[in-house]
């Protein structure tokens, strides 16, 4: 796509380009004495220095309105954030790590710079992930008619990764009006562009998309990086479709402080990427072209020099982060649920199936919020709703804007969810975030993020999403349809996990979850969608709080503490015994893995003195083993006999159903173990 | 010959061991060895005839010095003038963009109203894209120090002897 020519050294007026000159010549001395800081112990241990990128961080951040436009910049993008409104002081205040750190209050690592209250979003590092949470933004764009455009920013080696393929991918399919923009430096980190694609301009990859222009520019000089970012902006408004702008840059400095460069650069090469210092380029030209005088320009140095000066002192003074405050914005508050504080009711009426339950509830809350949305794979065509019909009729009632269909991109999902919720915090989203939750690893990066959010941006941003997952085997489905992965999902803090076992408290949870702000993971026992066992009445209106386990049944002798599918094997092991033995079991279904009801659970342990902890996943590593921990700990003196377990096998779940009865547990090996217990 | 220099950077090892060697070629003609990180309008209008030396540097950009005289160039009436281009270029790691700055400087010029002379045959080298290919000439005569630098003085040669002819 061929560049406008909106600005030139001859023809933009003085002021702007004193502007520039200021914005450049701050950022070089931030960026320059940002190892100071770490040399004298005050912080920003991570520095990945700018300079050689001067001319498109510039023009990113002039480019971006802050009240319509969206900005991701990456963690090289100092000169972006200056350039797009942020101040000296607030930079420092990154790089030290200070409690009043407009990005994360000291929470994310240095030379993440981010300003959420102004759309410039806090990322992670995983370096280029945040492109497709940029169409994500996107998306809510198009759906709720804004006007603007999103920018995301990164460097050219991240285009590796294949989650930045699906965002463009997505982006062009869905037509969503995104910037991304590659800042070449030739490196990532000591690896050489040549090793990570075959085409040294790496968004000739995506030469071949449709709906996509790409642009190429000088990202070292300042007027061809400003017509490519205008150039690029006025096309997305018109056209709304994306556009990549791919701007080379050299890489004066090493990586970040970490690095060596000398260690893998050659003196020439290192030489002759100085030669095309950005900064001393677009001052010569200032003289050269008799735009300024030397005199004019240096009293723009000094200024500058004084508002570091300034901003030094000042982000010096600012306090540093409160080390009890850590706890502060794991997860946001979640919907009250009130109407049933316990998450129980006594409605007497026709039995749902638990699928039922799903799909009356996801219809109730879309009617409820008009804010609310759901995609995934397989979510809408003609009768299908969902790989299990969960969702069937959705789009039907709420159409094409709300209900609709994602590419098999796991990652790009969930990622779009994330960024579809920055758009405005009172959407609420409900994805299914893979087929089956065998295939949800793809996503993990995102969701890790997703799960970072809230904390790292010290509350300023939180996902509003709920995950749904069909999980779990018994149903012959072989290694990939039969995974339990809640054990591996509650290793992350700023998640929710629930995981029903009956219709009602799946529909009383879904509600919970839509309702609520952060991010839930639903697990569905997918064996039980159809499963009468499973089947109970739901009043219209049900609602459970998070974190309330749910007595299945009393006992005395012995508590069986699970959920999901196990929650049923349970109940029959119990019935069995009580019948064989007259041993009083109780069943607690904790149905909330995070929050989990301690309370509950230990005052279950206390009364009956036996425990035997009871899931669907392996045994070993599985999140019984928390459970077991937990109330030895906290209940060791009422107890009679060792917390015991029983799950899986540590083995994959076999496709043969002999192999799969093997391997999961089943009403036999509770009984066995509960039997043992009661006898120790 | 008509007044005729050379514009390179004083700054630049290999191609000013091209500039000193077509000077040398030339032999008895008046040429002068004008520092292209230097040069002003009025000084490049001076001459009839230009050579201007230009190494491709990065993914297919004009060498910093070149591409801070093109704004001053974009507005240049170089209708009478003769253009002459060579540069360095490597066939071999940047094949997308073999000496892509001899032909930004000869569309520049062109579209000023110079006559770009001195185009060489594709022949002898191999790489993917260049903007310096005109059909089945270069704009100018490239020269691969990386990869062929034995083929650099026949090559001058032969340019200088063409241009003998070919400026005016």
């Amino acid at each position: 796509m061929e560049i406008k020519k909106f600005h030139s050294i001859k023809h933009t007026d003085k002021e702007t380009l004193a502007q520039w000159y200021r914005l450049l010549t701050l950022g070089r001395r931030l960026d320059d004495r940002a190892p100071n800081y770490l040399k004298q112990a005050l912080g920003w241990s991570y520095h990945a220095p700018y300079a050689g990128h001067d001319g498109i961080q510039l023009a990113i951040g002039q480019v971006f309105e802050k009240s319509k436009d969206h900005l991701f910049p990456y963690y090289r993008d100092m000169l972006t954030a200056l350039s797009a409104g942020m101040t000296a002081e607030e930079i420092i205040l990154n790089g030290i790590s200070k409690a009043t750190d407009p990005s994360s209050g000291g929470r994310h690592m240095s030379n993440h710079f981010a300003k959420p209250e102004w759309n410039i979003h806090n990322v992670s590092s995983c370096t280029g992930n945040h492109a497709s949470q940029a169409a994500g933004v996107g998306r809510a764009f198009r759906r709720y008619n804004h006007e603007g455009v999103v920018i995301s920013s990164q460097g050219e080696s991240s285009v590796s990764e294949g989650y930045v393929y699906e965002a463009i991918n997505g982006a062009t399919t869905e037509k969503l009006p995104v910037i991304f923009v590659f800042q070449d430096n030739g490196f990532g980190i000591s690896v050489p562009k040549k090793d990570q694609t075959a085409n040294r301009k790496v968004a000739d990859n995506f030469s071949g998309f449709k709906n996509l222009e790409i642009i190429h520019c000088n990202g070292k000089d300042v007027f061809d990086s400003m017509n490519a970012m205008q150039t690029a902006k006025e096309y997305v408004k018109t056209s709304g479709l994306p556009v990549i702008v791919q701007a080379n840059c050299v890489r004066i400095h090493s990586h970040s402080n970490s690095d060596r460069h000398e260690l893998y650069r050659d003196d020439a090469e290192r030489n002759y990427v100085l030669e095309y210092d950005p900064l001393g380029k677009y001052r010569r030209m200032l003289l050269r072209y008799e735009r300024f005088t030397e005199a004019e320009l240096e009293a723009i140095e000094n200024e500058v020099k004084d508002i570091v000066k300034a901003a030094h002192k000042a982000a010096l003074a600012a306090p540093n982060p409160d080390p009890a405050s850590i706890f502060d914005f794991v997860l946001p508050e979640a919907y009250a649920a009130s109407k049933y504080p316990e998450g129980i009711h006594s409605h007497q009426g026709e039995s749902k199936r638990l699928i039922d339950a799903l799909n009356e509830t996801l219809k109730a809350e879309f009617r409820h919020n008009p804010d609310t949305f759901i995609w995934g794979q397989d979510m809408a065509h003609k009768e299908k709703g969902g790989i299990f019909n969960v969702s069937k009729g959705l789009q039907k009632e709420f159409g094409k804007d709300r209900v609709f269909n994602a590419p098999i991109a796991e990652d790009y999902i969930v990622a779009t969810a994330n960024g579809m919720s920055r758009f405005d915090e009172k959407i609420r989203i409900v994805i299914e975030g893979a087929e089956f939750a065998d295939y949800f690893w793809p996503a993990m990066e995102q969701f890790v993020d997703s799960t970072h959010d809230y904390w790292r941006s010290n509350g300023k941003f939180v996902p509003n999403m709920t995950i749904r997952l069909a999980s779990g085997g018994y149903i012959g489905g072989g290694l990939y349809h039969s995974q339990s992965i809640e054990g591996s999902l509650a290793t992350f803090p700023g998640t929710r996990i629930v995981y029903p076992s009956f219709a009602d408290d799946a529909a009383g949870l879904l509600r919970t979850s839509i309702r609520s702000k952060g991010i839930t993971v639903f697990m569905e026992p997918k064996a039980l969608y159809n499963a009468p066992e499973a089947s109970t009445p739901i009043p219209d209106d049900f609602e459970v709080p998070f974190g309330k386990a749910r007595i299945r049944r009393q006992g005395r002798d012995l508590s069986m503490i699970t959920y999901g599918n196990t929650t049923h094997l349970c109940l029959r092991a119990a019935e069995q015994l009580e019948k064989e033995t007259g041993a009083s079991i109780e069943v607690l279904d904790i149905r909330s893995i995070l929050p989990l009801d301690k309370e509950a659970i230990l005052a279950s342990v206390r009364k009956t003195s036996r425990a035997l902890v009871v899931h669907e996943d392996k045994v070993f590593g599985g999140f019984g083993g928390e459970l077991a921990a937990m109330i030895t700990e906290e209940a060791f003196e009422a107890l009679d006999a060792p917390v015991r377990r029983v799950g899986s096998t540590f083995t994959p779940v076999g496709f043969n159903r002999i192999l799969e009865a093997a391997v999961l547990p089943n009403v036999e090996r509770i009984y066995m173990a509960a039997k043992e217990l009661l006898a120790y | 010959m008509k007044k005729t220099a050379i514009v390179f950077s004083f700054h630049t090892n290999k191609t000013r061991k091209i500039a000193e060697k077509i000077r040398e070629e030339f032999g008895k003609a008046s040429i002068d060895m004008v520092n292209a990180e230097e040069i002003t309008p009025k000084q490049f209008l001076s001459y009839d005839n230009l050579i201007l030396g230009a190494s491709t540097w990065f993914d297919g950009e004009l060498p910093n010095f070149w591409d801070e005289f093109v704004p001053a160039m974009e507005d240049l009436d170089m209708k009478g003038k003769t253009v002459a281009i060579f540069g360095n270029g490597d066939q071999k790691e940047y094949p997308d963009n073999f000496v892509d700055a001899i032909g930004i400087l000869a569309d520049l010029l062109e579209s000023r109203g110079a006559s770009i002379v001195g185009m060489t045959p594709l022949t002898g080298y191999t790489f993917t894209r260049s903007r310096a290919q005109r059909g089945d000439r270069f704009a100018g005569l490239p020269l691969d120090w990386e990869n062929q630098p034995r083929q650099n003085s026949p090559r001058v040669k032969a340019w200088v002897e063409q241009l003998k002819k070919e400026l005016p």
